[in-house]
């Protein structure tokens, strides 16, 4: 499963533009389930199983990423953008960018031995940065890109170690997990959905929930982990190594304690989420119709929402086989 | 021009002990000139013509990085500074630990939940490097140095980008240039030296110059090039020619040669007005023993320090134009 994600990840997918993306998983799950695409750009599949569910269990990854949209272009060439979901300002600075159509840019900033020593320890806004790809005028600009084109930062994927550097674990860890389930068989029937637009406000999982309308929902993502060196415990939120991370409660949605206790009791390799952070499709989910039980495994990653994320591959096999053990629980009905 | 030399010189690396992007720049000069070694990853190469006159052509090989200064636990290294880095842009920024073997790695960046808000720049002292790696003290110790990862690649037509084009833009025209002249006849001997220790402050130019005893020389590095906040009395434009330097450090003689060259033969070019002190190595070949008169042609460079610096492959033109009319009309 670790060199399905290294290929996920190199995948662009801004939100709103997932389409190659969606297109890729696609080609992996055709003929494994039955698929179709809404309006909006959900993938929604019904794997069948062994034998029907109990409870209609929906099962979620997002397939958009965060990224940027070039949002004007100056006299001279360069291109002004704005942030598609969340980003840290530092994390772009002085970073190559790759446009939908494939034109190479670069973060661009005033050279640090222009800056004054109060320049110095402040972090540029937004909209003072401006993307280099290359041109002396808007008209050469605009033969190359048009606003409104999104782009990702650029990122090899690559192995360290027992880990795995790359952009958007968040949250090609949870489809990588997605399709492997729908790749094999199944105990029961469920339905699992690959959803567009989670980055900008949980867009995609709202209307995929209402067409599915489930009993429950299981969530896979990825969420920070604060291992770092010198970071209080209590800080932490989650370690790399320590297998998936469950969540009572983040900044979208305080979880249903039943399935929360059910899927903390099993004797599967996994800890709880210690910090109250972050948000994800349960927000929308488990209060989709007249409410959802949900549960949210995440792949514990370091430095997520940049283009250097950082996540355990025993961690992603170890999500994969816990939300494994969960969606059986619950399409059977041992839970709710 | 042959861009895939510049692409290798810029995916080589060259900083302190390490060497692979002088191994490049050796080989290729081998090939036009007498090569050897100097200091610790100096290089000089001399196309001796049997004249009394010998003219020093100087861009410097090194590059800015870090380098370990304590290997700490769960696989996180400390590192200093070794030239000019730009704290802001460090935060997920992938590197190379030129450890017991290279490794990835990459600056921690401050999970939002612990950043509280705080727009301010963090020193390095507060950021350190993850290896990723549980195993990282059998592979990294103090003293390693640490270099930026980045693949060149091209941006448009004739606009580049890549690590460390500072200065590898200006070693890439010494080259060039070597290609162009060493079976001319020419009235002066031609010695190129690719030197070390810049961004540290000048210090490999210092010591060569003081052994080659050149007449005249002239240094080849990059400047600031134009960008939307940049002023542009303080920058050169890219594609916009080389930048001759003018300043009280540098000789007027050797100046006002290179500007009626680049009049004569029509080469594009701009002008870079400094009040002083050039920050390169200009400043102290010009100081060598009794004095080297010493000239200045600048490369404009956007995003100077970062691991995308930006140049225009027409400037690199110009310059080893310049230095080709400048080489071929000899030195009094």
């Amino acid at each position: 499963m670790k060199n399905l994600l290294k290929t996920l990840c190199a995948i662009p997918a801004v939100s709103g533009r997932e389409d190659k993306l969606r297109e890729f998983v696609i080609e992996q799950i055709k003929g494994y389930a039955e698929y179709s695409v809404d309006q909006n750009g959900n993938l929604i599949c019904f794997k069948k199983g062994k034998k029907p569910a109990v409870k209609k269990v929906m099962v979620d990854a997002h397939l958009d990423e965060v990224g940027i949209i070039a949002s004007f272009i100056t006299s001279d060439g360069f291109v002004k953008f704005q942030t598609v979901g969340g980003i840290d300002t530092a994390v772009m600075l002085g970073r190559r960018v790759v446009f939908e159509n494939d034109v190479l840019g670069v973060v661009c900033l005033k050279p640090v031995h222009m800056l004054s020593s109060d320049e110095k320890k402040v972090m540029p806004k937004v909209e003072n940065l401006y993307i280099d790809i290359g041109c002396e005028s808007k008209a050469e600009a605009e033969e190359k890109i048009s606003v409104g084109d999104t782009a990702v930062f650029y990122s090899e994927p690559e192995f360290l170690g027992d880990n795995i550097l790359a952009r958007a674990i968040d949250d090609r860890a949870g489809v990588a997990c997605l399709i492997t389930l729908l790749k094999e068989e199944a105990e029961f029937d469920f339905y699992a959905t690959f959803t567009f637009g989670e980055e900008i406000g949980l867009r995609g999982a709202k209307t995929a929930a209402y067409t599915v309308s489930p009993d429950a929902a299981v969530i896979l993502e990825a969420t920070t982990a604060a291992d770092l060196y010198g970071i209080a415990e209590d800080k932490k939120v989650c370690v790399l190594g320590g297998g998936p991370a469950i969540s009572f409660m983040d900044r979208s949605t305080l979880y249903n304690k039943k399935l929360f206790d059910y899927a903390n009791a099993l004797n599967f390799k996994h800890q709880v989420k210690e910090y109250v952070s972050g948000g994800n499709n349960a927000g929308a989910v488990h209060l989709s119709k007249s409410g959802v039980p949900t549960l949210t495994v995440s792949l514990p990653c370091r430095y997520i929402h940049s283009p250097s994320c950082l996540a355990n591959v025993g961690d992603l096999n170890d999500m994969y086989a816990f939300a494994k053990e969960v969606i059986v629980s619950l399409c059977g009905g041992k839970v709710l | 021009m042959d861009i895939k030399l510049l692409e290798k010189l810029s995916n080589a690396v060259s900083i302190g002990h390490i060497d692979s992007a002088l191994k490049v720049a050796e080989s290729e000069l081998s090939k036009y000139s007498e090569v050897s070694r100097f200091g610790e990853t100096s290089l000089i190469a001399k196309i001796n013509k049997g004249k009394d006159k010998t003219l020093l052509l100087d861009a410097h090989i090194d590059e800015v990085g870090f380098i370990v200064t304590k290997v700490l636990g769960q696989g996180f290294v400390r590192v200093a500074s070794v030239g000019g880095n730009d704290a802001r842009i460090l935060p997920a920024t992938p590197v190379v630990i030129h450890g017991k073997e290279d490794i990835t790695a990459v600056f921690a960046s401050t999970p939002p939940h612990l950043a509280g808000g705080d727009k301010d720049v963090k020193s390095l002292e507060d950021i350190l490097l993850d290896t990723g790696r549980k195993d990282a003290e059998n592979i990294v110790s103090p003293g390693d140095l640490v270099t930026y990862k980045t693949t060149f690649a091209p941006l448009g037509e004739n606009v580049v980008s890549g690590k460390s084009l500072d200065d590898r833009a200006g070693v890439f025209c010494l080259i060039e240039l070597a290609k162009r002249i060493y079976n001319k006849d020419i009235n002066c001997n031609v010695t190129i030296l690719l030197s070390e220790a810049e961004e540290l402050g000048t210090r490999g130019a210092v010591t060569a110059a003081f052994a080659l005893d050149a007449d005249e020389a002239i240094a080849i590095d990059v400047s600031f090039g134009n960008a939307p906040d940049v002023s542009a009395e303080h920058s050169g434009k890219l594609g916009g020619g080389a930048m001759i330097g003018i300043s009280p450090v540098l000789s007027g003689a050797v100046t006002n040669k290179i500007k009626s060259i680049a009049k004569e033969k029509n080469i594009i070019h701009q002008f870079e007005v400094m009040g002083g002190r050039t920050s390169t190595d200009a400043d102290v070949i010009s100081l060598s023993k009794s004095g080297i008169p010493t000239g200045l042609l600048s490369i404009p460079l956007r995003s100077m320090h970062t691991p995308c610096e930006v140049i225009n492959t027409k400037d690199l033109e110009s310059v080893i134009s310049l230095l080709e009319e400048y080489v071929l009309g000899g030195i009094a």
